[in-house]
């Protein structure tokens, strides 16, 4: 905040903070009301419900986080909303979906089982190809978005991108459907990778099940995470990447090819999106063209709550969301229908306590 | 050396070759042939059209090809070979990926596998088609064929056109006169006596008087949304083209106005039959409240943060409409019905006409206090907190109030819009609240030429009056709709009419420009 | 002032292009207020439909479309006169629904309109046609509220929520022998009607709903309201909601804890596209439809379908075969109200309307249609199958 300059301004501005202040209070104290009430008092669920509702989260949580580093990455170096990154990721879920299809039938007997395929007989081999494919699919569908939708349009008001990214997006959803059918898409697994399979716990006398495909996604997005921290932090494309964020024309003085590094960047960025859709594709089994939209979109909040253009807020921001999204209606003993209320009420929360998210610097005035 | 015509028509080609395969991928041959078909004046949308319209649909495709690859280039000499190279590799490339398409189809056709599964809109008929009726290898050969004649022919031709004397100084001396005739004097005099100017606005008070009568209950319909989304679009122009800032869950206030209204009215759930101006006034003042509220906590939030909690709460607004939680209070899922008409002493004005003339008076009392807003006192200070905050707040202006009623005010009119459109319909529900209602208004907006009451005002009608018109091509519409966004960014990333600001103020403008990252 | 007079002249030649009458010459019967439909002879008649065409419900516009082209092809006769089916994409909600009603009736050879889909459209939809005189004939829009209104024109072949409501409360409880269930709903004006019927019964046949969850719909993921329901110990679930969502759930009620559990659905999720969702997960899961088991004339559409747009009839939507004879039973009426006169037919409208409503005895491939006052045209109560062995087959 400025320097107020007269008295009349600087009051308002102290009545509003007053405003802001009270109203985080108020609606904190209620959560925790209705926390305590639920959780505490009623006793509603036993620890083996919170355990699976934590797990959900948690996995899906991986996914947002995911998707969300797309979105800040994008947002950090060209300041505008990618609007179309939702179906970026969807392109590769179908990518995940295709390759599995292929595989599917190619015969690959053994004498064992003479009707046996590829997917089954080489499961390990069959998820890579899916990703391999899946990304990509993704990472080319980023690189030509920027270079029809974005590139043009660089120097022109950030709301003109807005528009251009809103018609990409479109695109892309309905040639989806056209292409694909509406119909959502039955994703099979290879045998190993059964959904319902997976690793059994107690927890409180009753059986817990840890799925392999939820562990599996976890396990791989905290990976895909770490490796994108590096490569921000230690290579030469990372720091080039920082450059531009901070200032294009001084990076472009420097030397920096600022084309480049947003090209990279948004390969990156589909990059990302595309292994979530495979991963999406193996975990929740279901495909058809308006899968990236609801994530999509969650995952833009996540990155807003954990301050975008902040890699790790990002990634905290997308785990946070996912957990609140499945405990918390459970914990405010409401409808599961009302997620989303909660999930955008901590939202305005935590910008009205935080004005650029968790994890947000204060931003300089040009970057906004 | 390779040549760089050739190379241009290669690549031309490898884009139109790839469209034309997705055309055929979703069935759009089929539709596009159906199109030319209706061109013609034959009527047959729902079989499948006759082979003459869908080679008359690849010659055209051949021929766009062709003129794109043969555009005269900075570096190269314009000669006819250069052009013919052009055109004839881009229609060849273009022919080349159609044909191994249509190659692959109609060999899994011919051997009785049916590509559907996967691909649902490559029906046997429209693989049939693509290849002419013939047998694959054929087939795809005349596909190849047809498209590099028609691409070496439009190339040569344009080139003909562009060159060729006679013809280009006749489109210039018609341009030429046409120029005159209207810069003449005489025109000039006509144009701006007073009397044409009252002629003008007595016509376009005249046709507005007759149309809703004559063209009835459709025309009425489609140009009744068009009035709802002026309103809407001028509403949102207030925060988010004067004040600059960017509110996306502009739906939120939509829906406060139409079941405040809704409620107030219909027989059910609350049985309150409020009488409908009454109700009307509450609904937009309800609108008005809810942004006041609202804005009060997240105002001093910039850029996309204000944009998404803004989208944060359409969500919220539409998720508990349609809530159990809510259910007893809004309908829930089921929405509102039989939501009451205008009625004046004692009459009621329920049909399409009246409906349409009271959009009409509503459109231009709204387009009045937003042309009175524009150049009053609060208006320039909207644009001053757009061009710089910091800057606005050292001169004296309360940034934050301005912005609230900026908000207080955009709100109000989503909620007349809102009301408007309950009170048509007669019913509202939670579906019609949803975030897509938004993006189409930023979308006609910024169309429109942001910040620019006019633009709004064509906005509205190429958004929401095209698609209406568009709905020949029913399931490709809302592609179209995506393509034209993009295209039309990239050609006119101003809009369709560009703001003009104030004199005064040019120097500022340009500058805001140099500081835009 | 030449101007002016000019002007005015102009606008006097607008008035009057506006209210010059319309020569018509008719049959005696079209001396009504809603007249005739006049198709000349080279037009057809045409019937609409609307339904969701795009975005996330497609599927159910796209099949019910496909399967009326089909019965056009087949039955789209009226005294030499061909039928036409003009489709149209109305969201499935109520904006959609009341543009293409405008739309529609705009066209004069628009006569009849086998839709629309859904409830939400077709409620804001029916004030339109009523003023029009245009019957309807719904396949599919079951909220019970759409008949109660007293509307003339509003038809359906589908049964209501109620009744199928009635008919599955009564069946859990009195033949299943369930006496805790649970209730999870989407959230739609469809699957949250159909869900609170089913509780309103149980409870009042003496048994006890332990939980009553609404979701999101359109998501991948419910395996956190599923814990959350699993937490009441239910004997068996019911669900109001179509096959997309309930294929999720049915994935992932095993890893819920919800093992053993009964699910229990409404007409939404009958089709052989859930079947190839759930798989083995399926065996056990009961729902309502109004699909008698498979006679000749289903089998032989079913074959037809098949070819024609390469997918098996059903596996999109549970409303193919009702869509097929709503279409059937419009031509019907209209083939009994039809005059030709010269090179013109002529279609009544109020006696369309009439003829519709009085329907009785038409015979459709997935049963007989015979309308009641209300416009309840399905006089067949719900029908229970059960997936056993990977198929759909009637339960006990």
């Amino acid at each position: 905040m400025d320097k107020p300059i007269s008295t009349s301004t600087h009051n308002k501005l102290r009545l509003e903070r007053y405003i802001r202040t009270a109203i985080g209070i108020v609606i904190s104290a209620f959560l925790f009301w209705r926390i305590y009430n639920v959780v505490v008092l009623q006793q509603h669920f036993g620890a083996d419900t919170w355990v699976r509702f934590g797990l959900s989260g948690l996995i899906l949580g991986g996914m947002y986080a995911l998707i969300a580093i797309g979105y800040t990455l994008v947002y950090g170096i060209m300041f505008m909303i990618n609007f179309a990154h939702g179906e970026v990721m969807m392109l590769g879920a179908f990518g995940g979906y295709f390759t599995f299809e292929i595989l599917r039938f190619i015969p690959a007997p053994t004498t064992a089982s003479p009707d046996l395929n590829f997917l089954n007989a080489n499961p390990f081999l069959s998820v890579l190809l899916a990703f391999v494919v899946g990304i990509t699919i993704s990472a080319t569908a980023g690189f030509y978005l920027e270079k029809i939708a974005y590139r043009p349009l660089r120097n022109a008001p950030r709301l003109i991108l807005l528009i251009t990214a809103i018609g990409a997006s479109t695109i892309l959803q309905n040639l989806a459907m056209l292409l694909f059918g509406p119909q959502r898409k039955n994703v099979v697994n290879p045998d190993v990778l059964d959904r319902a399979a997976g690793w059994v716990i107690n927890v409180g006398g009753n059986d817990v099940l840890i799925s392999y495909t939820g562990v599996f996604s976890l396990v791989l997005s905290t990976l895909l995470m770490i490796g994108l921290f590096i490569l921000v932090q230690r290579t030469k494309l990372g720091r080039a990447m920082r450059a531009v964020a901070q200032d294009k024309n001084t990076a472009f003085l420097m030397g920096v090819d600022v084309n480049d590094v947003v090209s990279k960047t948004f390969i990156i960025s589909g990059a990302l999106a595309g292994a979530a859709g495979v991963m999406w594709s193996i975990h929740m089994g279901l495909v058809n063209h308006f899968t990236g939209f609801l994530p999509g979109i969650k995952a833009f909040t996540a990155a807003v709550m954990g301050g975008i253009g902040n890699i790790p807020g990002a990634m905290l921001g997308g785990i946070l969301l996912g957990v609140i999204e499945a405990i918390g209606p459970a914990g405010m003993g409401i409808d599961f229908q009302l997620k989303d209320v909660i999930a955008f009420s901590i939202l305005v929360l935590v910008l009205i306590v935080r004005p650029s998210g968790i994890l947000g610097e204060k931003l300089s005035e040009e970057k906004l | 050396m390779r040549s760089s015509a050739l190379d241009k028509g290669l690549r031309t080609g490898v884009i139109f070759g790839i469209v034309i395969a997705i055309m055929f991928l979703i069935g759009f041959t089929v539709t596009g042939a159906g199109l030319v078909g209706k061109l013609f004046g034959v009527s047959s949308s729902y079989n499948t059209p006759p082979l003459t319209f869908f080679v008359i649909f690849m010659v055209l495709m051949g021929a766009w090809a062709g003129i794109t690859a043969a555009a005269r280039s900075l570096t190269e000499p314009d000669t006819l070979k250069r052009a013919l190279t052009a055109g004839a590799s881009a229609g060849a490339v273009s022919g080349l990926i159609s044909a191994v398409v249509g190659f692959i189809f109609g060999t899994l056709n011919a051997n009785a596998i049916d590509p559907r599964t996967y691909l649902p809109m490559v029906s046997p008929e429209s693989t049939k088609l693509f290849l002419m009726n013939q047998s694959p290898l054929t087939g795809s050969l005349m596909l190849l064929g047809v498209l590099t004649v028609s691409g070496a022919a439009a190339a040569g031709l344009s080139f003909y056109l562009r060159t060729h004397d006679g013809v280009k100084s006749g489109a210039r001396n018609i341009t030429e006169s046409v120029r005159k005739t209207i810069r003449s004097e005489g025109v000039a005099r006509v144009t701006n006596s007073p009397y044409a100017r009252y002629g003008f606005w007595l016509l376009v008070a005249a046709l507005l008087i007759i149309l809703p009568r004559t063209w009835g209950g459709y025309w009425n319909y489609v140009f009744g949304t068009v009035g709802i989304y002026i309103i809407l679009g001028l509403g949102l122009n207030i925060i988010t083209g004067w004040a600059g800032q960017l509110v996306i869950g502009y739906v939120a206030f939509f829906a406060v106005g139409a079941y405040t209204f809704a409620l107030l009215t219909a027989p059910e759930p609350h049985n309150l039959t409020m009488n409908f101006w009454l109700a009307l006034g509450l609904g937009v003042l309800a609108a008005g409240i809810s942004g006041l509220l609202i804005g009060l906590p997240i105002l001093n939030l910039r850029g996309d943060y204000l944009a998404i909690v803004t989208l944060g709460f359409a969500e919220i607004v539409r998720i508990l409409l349609k809530s159990d939680l809510m259910t007893e209070y809004t309908a829930g899922p089921r929405g509102v019905r039989d939501i009451a008409g205008p009625t004046l002493f004692g009459r009621s004005f329920v049909s399409d006409v009246d409906f349409m003339y009271l959009i009409i008076i509503a459109v231009l009392v709204v387009t009045f206090i937003a042309y009175r807003l524009q150049n009053s006192r609060t208006g320039k200070a909207w644009y001053a907190i757009n061009l710089d905050e910091t800057v606005a707040r050292a001169t004296g202006i309360n940034a934050f109030a301005s912005k609230l009623l900026a908000l207080s005010l955009s709100a109000a009119m989503a909620g007349l819009a809102g009301v408007l459109f309950a009170s048509r319909n007669q019913f509202t529900g939670p579906d019609d609240h949803a975030l897509m209602v938004s993006i189409n208004v930023i979308c006609l907006v910024i169309v429109g030429g942001i910040g620019n009451i006019p633009g709004v005002f064509l906005g509205a009608f190429a958004l929401k009056g095209l698609p209406e018109i568009l709905r020949e091509t029913e399931n490709y519409r809302l592609l179209i709709f995506g393509v034209l966004l993009i295209v039309m960014m990239r050609l006119r990333p101003e809009g369709f009419l560009p703001a003009k600001r104030p004199v005064l103020e040019k120097s500022a403008q340009t500058s805001s420009k140099e500081a835009q990252p | 002032m030449k101007r002016i007079v000019l002007f005015v002249m102009l606008v006097v030649a607008f008035v009057l292009a506006a209210c010059g009458p319309a020569a018509a010459t008719a049959p005696e019967v079209c001396n009504t207020e809603l007249g005739c439909a006049v198709i000349n002879k080279d037009q057809t008649v045409k019937i609409g439909f609307a339904g969701p065409m795009t975005g996330d419900y497609s599927q159910f516009g796209v099949d019910m479309s496909n399967a009326m082209k089909l019965a056009v092809a087949d039955l789209g006769d009226v005294q030499g006169w061909k039928v036409e089916m003009a489709i149209e994409d109305d969201g499935g909600g109520a904006e959609g629904g009341a543009a293409v009603a405008n739309k529609l009736v705009s066209d004069p050879t628009f006569v009849a309109m086998a839709g629309h889909a859904f409830s939400g459209a077709t409620a804001a939809a029916m004030p339109i046609y009523e003023k029009a005189g245009i019957p309807m004939m719904s396949p599919s829009a079951t909220n019970p509220d759409l008949t109660a209104q007293g509307s003339a024109v509003f038809n359906r072949n589908a049964f209501t929520d109620a009744e199928q409501g009635k008919g599955a409360a009564t069946y859990l409880y009195e033949t299943l022998g369930i006496k805790k269930l649970a209730f999870i709903h989407d959230g739609t004006d469809y699957g949250q009607g159909l869900a609170k019927v089913v509780e309103e019964t149980f409870v009042s046949l003496g048994g006890e709903s332990v939980a009553f969850e609404a979701i999101t719909p359109g998501e991948s993921d419910y395996s956190a309201p599923l814990a959350a329901v699993a937490a009441a110990e239910p004997e068996a679930i019911y669900f109001g909601g179509y096959n997309a969502e309930a294929s999720v759930l049915v994935n992932q009620m095993e890893q819920a804890g919800l093992s053993g559990v009964i699910f229990f659905g409404g007409d939404g999720i009958y089709g052989k596209d859930f079947l190839a969702k759930v798989g083995d997960k399926g065996e056990g899961v009961y729902a309502a439809t109004l699909v008698p088991p498979g006679t000749d004339a289903i089998l032989a559409f079913n074959e037809a379908y098949l070819a024609a747009y390469g997918t098996e009839a059903g596996v999109l939507s549970a409303y193919t075969w009702n869509s097929y004879d709503a279409v059937g039973a419009l031509i019907q009426a209209i083939n009994s109200v039809a005059i030709v006169e010269g090179d013109t037919l002529y279609i009544p409208r109020a006696a369309l309307v009439e003829a519709v409503r009085s329907m009785n005895g038409y015979q459709g491939i997935a049963g007989v249609i015979s309308c009641q006052e209300n416009g309840e045209c399905n006089a067949s109560g719900p029908v229970f199958y059960i997936v056993e062995g990977g198929e759909w087959i009637p339960a006990e």
